[in-house]
C-alpha cells in the first residue's frame, strides 16, 4: 500500500512538472490566437497576427537568414565533423587526448564567452586587415565551430558501435579505398549523418547568443528579430511567430519518435 | 605497385562453384616475423608450405600467433620481415582488396545495412562483375550452401548458424584462390558446431579449394584437417597430418595441447631402460641410444588394464582413484606409487573397476613415445 | 628492408600512411577550432589585460585596470555593484542547480520505473521544450509572470508582491527561468544512471539493511552519483554564464555576470572590463570541469562524467 501511494505521488509530481514545462509554451500558442493585443485577457479567436506575419518583410528576411545560416553551417559542419569523427575512430589507439579537449572546448565554453570572443576577433580582424567583418559569413563560421563537435561525436559513436571486423571484411571482399567509402562507410553512416545534420540545423536555428554577437546589422535571424521585438515592447505578432517555431519543434519531435520506432533493429536470435 | 597482377581476381572467372575440383593455390611463407609494439612478439621466423587444395589448420592457444598469421595471409596485417607467396606469386605487399583470398571472420562481419543477397554479392560487385552474372552466381552459391530461403532477409533476422553459412557463402562466392577461416565455429553451440565441421570439410573437398583454418580446439582441428600446424609463442612447433601430431607430438607442449596428460621426465637411462616417476620403464626398441632423454608420453588409450604382461611390456600395479564414465569409453585416474596415470578403456561391456580397486597395468614398450621436454 | 642510401630522404618519408590519414581526417576540423575559437579566446584573454581606449576599444599598455574595475574600483571610488553581480551569479547558479537536482532526481527515477515503451516518450516530453529557442521560452515566462496574469494576481493576493506588479522582473523569475532551461540537462544523465541501476544490489541491500532509507543511501545513491555529477556540470556551467534569462526576466537588479560582460561589448563601452569578466567565466568553467573530473575519478566514473 505504501509503495502504491509513493508511486501515485510520483505520478502526480510528473504531471506537475509536465505542466511546468509546457505552460510557458502553451500561453504563447494560446495568446497567438487572441483577437486583442493583450497577454492578460482573451478577447476571442483570431488569426490576425498570423496574417500580419505574411506582410512583415523584416521578419521574412530574418527567416531567410536563419534558413541560409542553418543550412550552410550544417553542411560545412557535417563534412568537417564527419572527417574528425572518422579520424578519431580510426586512430583511437593513439593518444589523442589533446584532440578530445579541443573538440569539447566549443561544447563547454559558455555561450556568452564564445560569442564575444568571436566578435572581438572578427571586429579586430576587420579593423586591421579589412576581412571578416560581422556578416552572415562570420555567423556561419561561428555556427560551424559549435556544430562541429556534435557531428564528430555522433559519427564517432556510430563507428564505435560497429563490429571493427566489418572494415576488414570490406577490404577482404575486394573493395578499394573509394569503394569502401562509397559502399560501406557512407551507407552505414547514413542514419547518423542525417541525425547529425538535423541536430546541427536545430542548434543553429536555436542559437541566439552567439548569433547576436557575430551578426552584422543586416543579418538578424529569427531569434534576433524576436529578441529585438521583445525589447522594443511586445508585439502580439511575436506570439504568432513563436507559435510557428514551437509547432516546427513539436513536428520534429513526433517525426523523431516515429523514425526511432521504425528504425529499431529486430531482436537478436 | 608490385608485379603481382595475377593475384588480382579475374571477374570473368567462369568456374561454376560446386562443380569439380579447380586449380587450387599453394602458399609459401618464408621467415615471417611480426611484433606489436616493442616486446609483444606475435610471430618469430615462421616458415610454412601449405599445399594446394588442402585443408590446413593453424592450431594453438590464444596469443600463439595463429590469428596474426591468418591476418598476414589475408593482407590485413603486414609482416615486419619475411615473404609470402600465394599460387607462386609474391603477395607480401599486396593490399587485401587485390588478393584473391577471402576470409570467414570469427564475428562473421556481415554488413548490417545489406540483405543476405547483397552481402553475398558484395565482393563480386566490388570486382566489377555485371549485375546479371552476379545474380546468377549468388543464386548458385545460395543453392550450394542451402541459403535459398534466406536471400532477402536482413542480417539481424538470422540465427547464429545461418549467419555462419552466409559468411561462408559470401567468401566462397568470390572463388578465391585461398579461403581463410578465423575460428568460424567458436560462437556456435556444440551440436551445431560438430554438424558444421563435417559440412565445412565436405565443402572443401568438393571445391578442392585451399582452406586455412584457425582454431584453438584440437579435436576440431583433428576432425577437419588434412594437416595441422601447432603454434606456440609465435613459433611453429610441429606440422603434420592429425595422426602424426596426435600420436607422435615432437615436444611436451604439443603433447599437452593435443590433450595428452601422461608425460614423465626421464631422470636417467640405462640401456633400454629409463628411470621415471613411474619407476624403471622399458623403452621402445626403435629408440637410438642418444635419444634416451627428455620426456616419455604414454597415451591414455594404449594402457591396457588387467592384461598379463607380455614380452616387451611394462607391468605396473595401480589403485583406481577415480572413474569417469563417458559412455563409449571409461576413464580411470590411477595411482602408481603416488604418481597419477590416466587410462582410457573402450566400453566393450567388460566389468568396470571401482574406486579403490587394485589393477594390473600393462604398457607395451613400443607404444611409448619419447619427446623433447 | 634495405637501408635507404639517402638518410634525409628516408626521414622526410617517415610520415607513415597512417599518420597521413590521421592528418587529413582531423586537421581541417582541428585547425578550424584553433583558428576560430582558440585564437579568439586567447585574444580575448589578452584584451582583459589591456587599457580601455576612448571608444571602448582596447589599447596598449598592459594593465590590471580591468580587474580592478571588476572588483568595483571606478572613477568615483569603490562601489559594490560588480561584486554583487558576481556573487549573485554564483548564488543563482547554486540555487538553480540545487533545485534542478531536487526536481530531476525523483523525476528521472519515476521515468526509469515506467514501462519501456513509455520511457522514450516521457524523455522526449522533458526534452522537447528545450528544443525551442531560449528567447521564446523566456518570453513565455514573461507572458505568465507579467502583471494581471493569474500567477501574478495570486502572488498579490498572498501578499508576496505589491499590488499591480508582476512577478518579473525579479531574482525569482531568473531562478525560475534557469530551472526551466536546465532541467532536461539533469534529467537525462540521471535517467541514464537509473536505467543502468543494478536492481539486484538494491534487493541485496534491502536484504542486509532492511530500512529503505539506508538501502537508498548505500545501494541506490552511489550508483547514480556519476549521473548526478554529469548533470551538475551540464547545468551549473551554462547557468553561471547565462545571458538571455537574466536579461529578459531579471532587469537591472537581477543582473548576472553574463549581462555585465555583454553590456561592455554591446554598448561598446569597455572591452577590457568585459574580457576580464569573460576570463572569470572561463576560469570558473575550467575549474568546474576539473573539479568534477577529480571527484568523478575518485568515484570511479571519470570518463563518463566528462562525456
Amino acid at each position: 500500500m505504501r509503495t502504491s501511494r509513493f508511486r501515485r505521488g510520483l505520478a502526480l509530481f510528473w504531471w506537475l512538472i509536465v505542466a511546468f514545462l509546457y505552460l510557458p509554451l502553451a500561453v504563447i500558442v494560446f495568446y497567438s490566437f487572441n483577437a486583442a493585443n493583450s497577454a492578460a485577457y482573451f478577447a476571442g479567436f483570431s488569426l490576425r497576427w498570423y496574417q500580419r506575419l505574411a506582410h512583415n518583410d523584416q521578419l521574412l528576411g530574418a527567416l531567410s537568414n536563419s534558413l541560409i545560416l542553418g543550412i550552410a553551417s550544417s553542411l560545412i559542419a557535417l563534412i568537417v565533423g564527419t572527417l574528425i569523427g572518422y579520424g578519431l575512430y580510426r586512430h583511437r589507439a593513439r593518444r589523442l587526448g589533446w584532440l578530445i579537449v579541443l573538440i569539447y572546448l566549443p561544447i563547454v565554453m559558455p555561450d556568452i564567452v564564445f560569442g564575444i570572443s568571436e566578435m572581438t576577433f572578427f571586429v579586430t580582424l576587420e579593423r586591421h586587415f579589412g576581412v571578416l567583418g560581422p556578416s552572415l559569413l562570420t555567423m556561419i563560421i561561428a555556427h560551424v565551430t559549435f556544430q562541429l563537435p556534435f557531428v564528430a561525436l555522433i559519427v564517432y559513436s556510430r563507428f564505435v558501435g560497429l563490429d571493427p571486423t566489418l572494415f576488414e571484411a570490406a577490404k577482404d571482399l575486394y573493395a578499394s579505398p573509394w569503394q569502401r567509402a562509397r559502399h560501406f562507410l557512407l551507407p552505414t553512416l547514413k542514419p547518423s549523418l542525417i541525425a547529425a545534420f538535423f541536430l546541427s540545423f536545430t542548434l543553429s536555428v536555436d542559437d541566439f547568443v552567439i548569433s547576436f554577437f557575430t551578426a552584422g546589422p543586416e543579418n538578424a535571424t529569427l531569434p534576433i528579430y524576436i529578441w529585438g521585438a521583445i525589447r522594443r515592447g511586445v508585439s502580439p505578432e511575436i506570439n504568432a511567430i513563436a507559435t510557428l517555431m514551437i509547432a516546427t519543434v513539436m513536428l520534429a519531435a513526433i517525426l523523431s519518435l516515429l523514425f526511432n520506432r521504425r528504425d529499431r533493429p529486430g531482436r537478436d536470435s | 605497385m608490385n608485379e603481382s597482377s595475377s593475384a588480382i581476381v579475374s571477374p570473368e572467372s567462369t568456374t561454376a562453384i560446386g562443380g569439380q575440383a579447380r586449380d587450387a593455390s599453394a602458399i609459401t611463407l618464408t621467415n615471417l616475423h611480426k611484433r606489436f609494439g616493442h616486446d609483444a612478439i606475435a610471430l618469430e621466423g615462421v616458415d610454412l608450405d601449405i599445399h594446394a587444395g588442402e585443408f590446413f589448420t593453424l592450431l594453438g592457444p590464444s596469443g600463439c600467433g595463429k590469428t596474426t598469421l591468418l591476418r598476414i595471409l589475408a593482407g590485413l596485417e603486414a609482416p615486419d620481415q619475411g615473404s609470402l607467396t600465394i599460387g607462386g606469386h609474391p603477395v607480401t605487399d599486396t593490399p587485401p582488396h587485390l588478393r584473391s583470398v577471402n576470409t570467414v571472420f570469427q564475428s562473421y562481419a556481415l554488413f548490417p545495412h545489406l540483405s543476405v543477397r547483397d552481402n553475398l554479392a558484395f565482393g563480386l560487385r566490388m570486382k566489377g562483375m555485371a549485375a546479371a552474372a552476379r545474380r546468377q552466381r549468388v543464386d548458385d552459391i545460395a543453392e550450394f550452401i542451402k541459403l535459398g530461403a534466406l536471400l532477402e532477409r536482413r542480417i539481424d533476422q538470422l540465427s547464429g548458424g545461418q549467419r555462419q553459412r552466409v559468411a561462408l557463402a559470401r567468401a566462397l562466392v568470390c572463388e578465391p584462390d585461398v579461403l581463410l577461416l578465423d575460428e568460424p565455429l567458436s560462437a556456435l553451440d556444440a551440436g551445431l558446431r560438430s554438424q558444421l565441421q563435417v559440412e565445412l570439410q565436405r565443402t572443401q573437398k568438393r571445391l578442392g579449394m585451399t582452406f586455412v583454418f584457425v582454431t584453438h580446439d584440437q579435436e576440431e582441428a583433428m576432425v577437419m584437417s588434412d594437416r595441422i600446424a601447432v603454434l606456440d609463442g609465435g613459433v611453429i612447433q610441429q606440422v603434420g597430418p592429425p595422426a602424426d601430431v596426435y600420436e607422435r607430438p615432437v615436444n611436451a607442449f604439443v603433447a599437452r595441447f593435443m590433450g595428452h596428460v601422461n608425460l614423465f621426465e626421464i631422470y636417467a637411462a640405462d640401456g633400454n631402460q629409463a628411470h621415471t616417476a613411474l619407476g624403471w620403464l622399458t623403452l621402445p626398441r626403435s629408440l637410438a641410444p642418444e635419444e634416451r632423454k627428455g620426456v616419455l608420453l604414454i597415451r591414455q588409450e594404449v594402457i591396457e588394464l588387467d592384461a598379463d604382461a607380455t614380452e616387451n611390456a611394462n607391468a605396473l600395479t595401480a589403485t583406481v582413484r577415480e572413474r569417469l564414465y563417458r559412455g563409449s569409453r571409461i576413464e580411470y585416474r590411477l595411482d602408481v606409487g603416488g604418481v597419477t596415470l590416466m587410462a582410457t578403456a573402450s566400453n566393450l561391456g567388460q566389468r568396470l573397476h571401482s574406486v579403490g580397486d587394485q589393477v594390473k597395468v600393462s604398457i607395451f614398450a613400443d607404444d611409448i613415445v619419447r619427446l623433447d621436454a | 628492408m634495405a637501408e635507404s642510401p639517402f638518410p634525409l630522404a628516408a626521414h622526410s618519408r617517415s610520415i607513415s600512411p597512417d599518420t597521413r590519414h590521421l592528418l587529413w581526417s582531423i586537421a581541417p576540423g582541428a585547425i578550424w577550432i584553433v583558428i576560430f575559437l582558440v585564437l579568439p579566446s586567447l585574444y580575448l584573454i589578452g584584451v582583459a589585460f589591456m587599457t580601455n581606449g576612448a571608444y571602448g576599444q582596447p589599447q596598449m599598455p598592459l594593465t590590471l585596470d580591468a580587474f580592478r574595475q571588476l572588483a568595483g574600483f571606478g572613477f568615483l571610488g569603490w562601489s559594490p555593484g560588480n561584486l554583487y553581480t558576481l556573487l549573485r551569479s554564483l548564488w543563482q547558479t547554486v540555487v538553480a542547480t540545487g533545485l534542478v537536482i531536487l526536481i530531476a532526481y525523483p523525476l528521472a527515477y519515476y521515468i526509469s520505473t515506467c514501462r519501456e515503451k513509455w520511457r522514450a516518450i516521457m524523455l522526449l516530453a522533458v526534452v522537447v521544450p528545450s528544443w525551442t529557442n531560449q528567447v521564446i521560452r523566456a518570453f513565455g515566462w514573461m507572458n505568465l509572470l507579467s502583471p494581471g496574469t493569474p500567477m501574478a494576481e495570486t502572488a498579490q493576493f498572498l501578499g508576496l508582491i505589491p499590488p499591480n506588479m508582476g512577478l518579473y522582473p525579479s531574482n525569482f523569475a531568473v531562478t525560475l527561468g534557469l530551472i526551466y532551461n536546465f532541467l532536461p540537462f539533469m534529467v537525462l544523465p540521471l535517467y541514464a544512471a537509473f536505467e543502468k541501476l543494478d536492481l539486484s544490489l538494491v534487493e541485496a541491500a534491502r536484504d542486509l539493511y532492511a530500512s529503505p532509507v539506508s538501502a537508498f543511501r548505500h545501494a541506490v545513491f552511489p550508483q547514480t552519483l556519476a549521473g548526478l555529477l554529469a548533470g551538475t556540470v551540464l547545468v551549473s556551467i551554462p547557468a553561471f554564464g547565462m545571458y538571455v534569462v537574466p536579461e529578459l526576466l531579471g532587469g537591472g537588479r537581477a543582473m548576472m555576470l553574463g549581462n555585465l560582460v555583454a553590456n561592455q561589448f554591446a554598448g561598446g563601452s569597455n572591452w577590457p572590463l568585459g574580457a576580464a569578466g569573460a576570463l572569470i567565466m572561463l576560469l570558473a568553467t575550467l575549474g568546474g570541469l576539473y573539479a568534477m573530473r577529480k571527484v568523478g575519478k575518485r568515484l570511479g566514473g571519470g570518463e563518463e562524467v566528462v562525456i
